[in-house]
C-alpha cells in the first residue's frame, strides 16, 4: 500500500459533513411548505373564480372573432390571386391571337410574293411567246406590233394590276374585318374582365363591411361587458357603502347603548352592591344548610356502614348519639344522649361512631358550618340500616 | 402550520442571544461530523494497514529485509512504525554492548515510545467529539432558558395573555434545545464507536510488540550461548 494513502485529509471529511447539514436542513424545510401550500389556493380560487371566467370568455370570443377575420382575409387573398391567374390566362390568350394574326398577315404577304412571281413568270413566257412572234413577223411592222403588243402588253399589265390591286383590296377588307372581330372580341374579353374585377371589389367591400360590422359587434359586446363589470362593481361598491354605513350606524348605535347602559349601571352600582350583597349572605346559608344536610347524611352513611346490629335487638328501639368532632374531622368524643334501654345496642352504636371516624368531609364546609358541625346529635334506629 | 411557525422563520427571528447558541451548536455538529468522518477513514485504514503487514511479517520473511523494505522513519505507521523503532534500536545497541538485557531495554523503550506515539495519532481529535457529545445539551439547553425568559418577559408586557404571544418564542427555544441534541447523539455515539475501535488497533499493537520483542530475546539468547560456547 502507497504511503500517502495513509496519510487522511480534512477536505473530504469536511465536504461530507457540510453536505449532510445541507441535506438535513433543506428536508426540514421541503417537508414544512408542503402543507401550506393549500391555504393559499383555496383562497385564490375563492378570490379569483367568477373573474377569472368572464376573462377567459371575453378573451376567447376575442380569438374566435380574430380567427375568423383572418381565415376570411385568407380567403379573400386566395380569390384575389385566382382572378389574377384568370388575368393573367387571358392575356396570355389575347397575346397568342396577336401572335397567330401576326403569323397569318406574313402567310398572306408570302402568297401574295408568290402570286406575283408566278405572274412575272407568266409574263416572261408571254414576252418570249411574242418575241418569238414578233422574230416571225419582224419583217411586217416590227414598230406597229411592238406598239400593239407594247400597248397590250401594257393593258395587260394594266389589267393584271387592277386584278392585284382588287385582290389587295379584298384581301385588306378580309383583314380589316378580322381585325374588328378580334377588335370586339378583345373589348368582350376586357369589358367581362372588368366586370369580374368590379364584382371582386364590390365582394371585397361587402367582405370588408361584414368584418367592421363584426368588429364593431365584438366592440359593442366588450363594451357592453365593460359597462356591466361597471355597473356590478358600483353596485358591489354601493353595496359596501351602505354596509358600512349600516355598521357605523349599528357600531353608533351599539356605542349609545353601551354608554347608557353604562350610565344606568353606574347609577344602579350601590343599590345593586347592596342587592349582591344581600343575595350572597341569603345564598351562603342555603349552601350552608345544603352542605351541612350532606354531612349529616355522608355521617350517618358512614357509621351505619361500620354498624354491626347486635342479634336479637329490637327493630324499632332507637339509641341518639351525641358526636363532637376535632377541626379536622377526628372524632374528640361519643356518647349517649338518649339510651334506647339496651345497653348492648347503645354500644354498638358508640362503636360504630368510633369504628366510623375521622369524617374528613368536615373540612369541605364552609367555615360557618364547621363551628356548627362540632357537635351533633344522630339518631340512629335498627329499621333504618339495610 | 402558518407561516410565522417555520423553522426557518423562527430562527430568523429569535433573539440575538438564541441565535448565537444556535451557530455555536451549528458549528459544532459540523466540526464533529468532520472529526467523525476523518477518524473513520483513518482508522479503517490503519486497521487494512496492520492486517497487511502482520500478513508480510509472519511470512517467514528475513526481518533485516523487512527493515530494509519498510519506508524511512517519518513514514512509517501502525505496526511497521514500532517495529521499525525496536529493530532500529536493536542493531544500534548490538554492536556496543555485549549485555543482552540491555539490548532488550533499550529496544522495550523505544517501541513504547512507537506505541505511545501510535496511539496519540489515533486518538487525535477525538476528545474534541466528548466535549461536543458533553457540552452541548448544556448550550442548548442555555439558549431555550433563555428564550423562554424572553418569552415571559413579552407575557408580562403583552395586555391579554394568549397562547399566541408566548408560542414563537417558546418554539424558537426549543429550536436551540433540539439543535444541541442533534448536535450531542451523533457525538456520543461515534465517540464511543471510534474510541472502542482505536482502543481495540492499540491493543492489537502492543501484542506486536511483545512478539517482536521475544524474538529479538530469542535471537539474543542463542547468540549468548553461541557466543559463550
Amino acid at each position: 500500500m502507497a504511503k500517502h494513502d495513509r496519510r487522511v485529509g480534512y477536505g473530504l471529511p469536511a465536504l461530507l459533513a457540510v453536505g449532510l447539514h445541507v441535506l438535513i436542513f433543506v428536508l426540514s424545510v421541503i417537508s414544512l411548505p408542503a402543507d401550506e401550500v393549500e391555504q393559499p389556493s383555496t383562497s385564490i380560487v375563492q378570490a379569483t373564480l367568477v373573474s377569472t371566467e368572464t376573462t377567459t370568455d371575453q378573451a376567447q370570443r376575442a380569438q374566435e372573432a380574430r380567427a375568423r377575420a383572418a381565415a376570411r382575409q385568407a380567403e379573400e387573398q386566395a380569390q384575389a390571386e385566382e382572378a389574377q391567374a384568370e388575368e393573367a390566362q387571358a392575356e396570355e390568350a389575347a397575346e397568342q391571337a396577336a401572335a397567330e394574326e401576326a403569323e397569318a398577315q406574313r402567310q398572306e404577304e408570302l402568297q401574295a410574293a408568290q402570286e406575283r412571281a408566278e405572274a412575272e413568270a407568266r409574263r416572261q413566257a408571254q414576252q418570249q411567246e411574242r418575241e418569238a412572234a414578233r422574230q416571225q413577223a419582224e419583217e411586217e411592222a416590227r414598230r406597229r406590233a411592238e406598239e400593239a403588243e407594247q400597248q397590250a402588253q401594257r393593258r395587260e399589265e394594266e389589267a393584271e394590276r387592277q386584278r392585284q390591286a382588287e385582290q389587295e383590296r379584298q384581301r385588306q377588307a378580309e383583314l380589316e374585318r378580322q381585325r374588328q372581330q378580334e377588335e370586339a372580341e378583345r373589348q368582350r374579353q376586357a369589358e367581362q374582365e372588368r366586370q369580374r374585377q368590379q364584382e371582386e371589389a364590390e365582394r371585397q367591400r361587402q367582405a370588408e363591411q361584414e368584418r367592421q360590422r363584426q368588429e364593431e359587434e365584438a366592440e359593442r359586446q366588450r363594451q357592453a361587458e365593460q359597462e356591466r363589470q361597471r355597473q356590478q362593481e358600483e353596485a358591489e361598491q354601493e353595496r359596501q357603502q351602505e354596509e358600512a354605513e349600516r355598521q357605523r350606524q349599528a357600531e353608533q348605535e351599539r356605542q349609545r347603548q353601551e354608554a347608557a347602559r353604562r350610565a344606568a349601571e353606574a347609577a344602579s352600582q350601590s343599590l345593586d352592591q347592596a342587592i349582591e350583597g344581600e343575595s350572597e349572605s341569603v345564598a351562603n346559608a342555603r349552601q350552608a344548610q345544603e352542605a351541612a344536610n350532606g354531612f349529616i347524611n355522608l355521617v350517618r352513611r358512614a357509621v351505619e356502614q361500620a354498624w354491626s346490629i347486635p342479634a336479637g335487638s329490637d327493630q324499632n328501639a332507637a339509641v341518639t348519639v351525641t358526636v363532637r368532632l376535632g377541626p379536622s374531622g377526628e372524632l374528640l368524643a361519643a356518647s349517649i344522649g338518649q339510651s334506647s334501654g339496651d345497653s348492648a345496642f347503645d354500644q354498638s352504636a358508640l362503636q360504630a361512631v368510633r369504628r366510623a371516624e375521622p369524617f374528613g368531609e368536615l373540612r369541605r364546609l364552609p367555615a360557618a358550618a364547621q363551628s356548627q358541625f362540632r357537635q351533633f346529635n344522630l339518631r340512629f334506629q335498627p329499621g333504618d340500616v339495610r | 402550520m402558518n407561516d410565522s411557525m417555520s423553522i426557518p422563520h423562527l430562527i430568523l427571528n429569535a433573539s440575538t442571544v438564541v441565535q448565537i447558541v444556535m451557530f455555536i451548536l451549528l458549528l459544532g455538529s459540523i466540526l464533529s461530523w468532520v472529526v467523525i468522518f476523518q477518524r473513520s477513514f483513518v482508522l479503517r485504514r490503519a486497521k487494512q494497514a496492520h492486517k497487511a503487514f502482520e500478513e508480510r511479517f509472519w511470512s517467514g520473511i528475513d526481518l533485516n529485509e523487512l527493515y530494509r523494505e519498510t519506508p524511512a522513519e517519518q513514514e512509517t505507521v501502525g505496526g511497521e512504525h514500532i517495529f521499525r523503532a525496536g529493530f532500529r534500536e536493536f542493531n544500534r545497541l548490538l554492536p556496543k554492548t555485549r549485555s543482552p538485557q540491555a539490548i532488550l531495554d533499550g529496544v522495550q523503550r523505544s517501541m513504547r515510545v512507537a506505541w505511545s506515539r501510535e496511539e496519540e495519532r489515533l486518538n487525535l481529535h477525538l476528545v474534541f467529539l466528548a466535549t461536543v457529545a458533553s457540552a452541548s445539551p448544556y448550550i442548548g439547553l442555555f439558549g431555550t432558558v433563555w428564550g423562554i425568559m424572553g418569552s415571559f418577559q413579552s407575557l408580562s408586557l403583552a395586555q391579554a395573555a394568549t397562547l399566541n404571544t408566548v408560542a414563537p418564542w417558546i418554539a424558537e427555544a426549543l429550536i436551540a434545545t433540539a439543535m444541541g441534541l442533534f448536535a450531542a447523539i451523533p457525538a456520543v455515539i461515534f465517540y464511543n464507536r471510534l474510541s472502542s475501535e482505536s482502543s481495540k488497533l492499540l491493543g492489537k499493537y502492543e501484542d506486536f510488540s511483545e512478539e517482536f520483542h521475544s524474538i529479538l530475546h530469542r535471537n539474543l539468547q542463542g547468540r549468548a550461548e553461541s557466543g559463550a560456547a
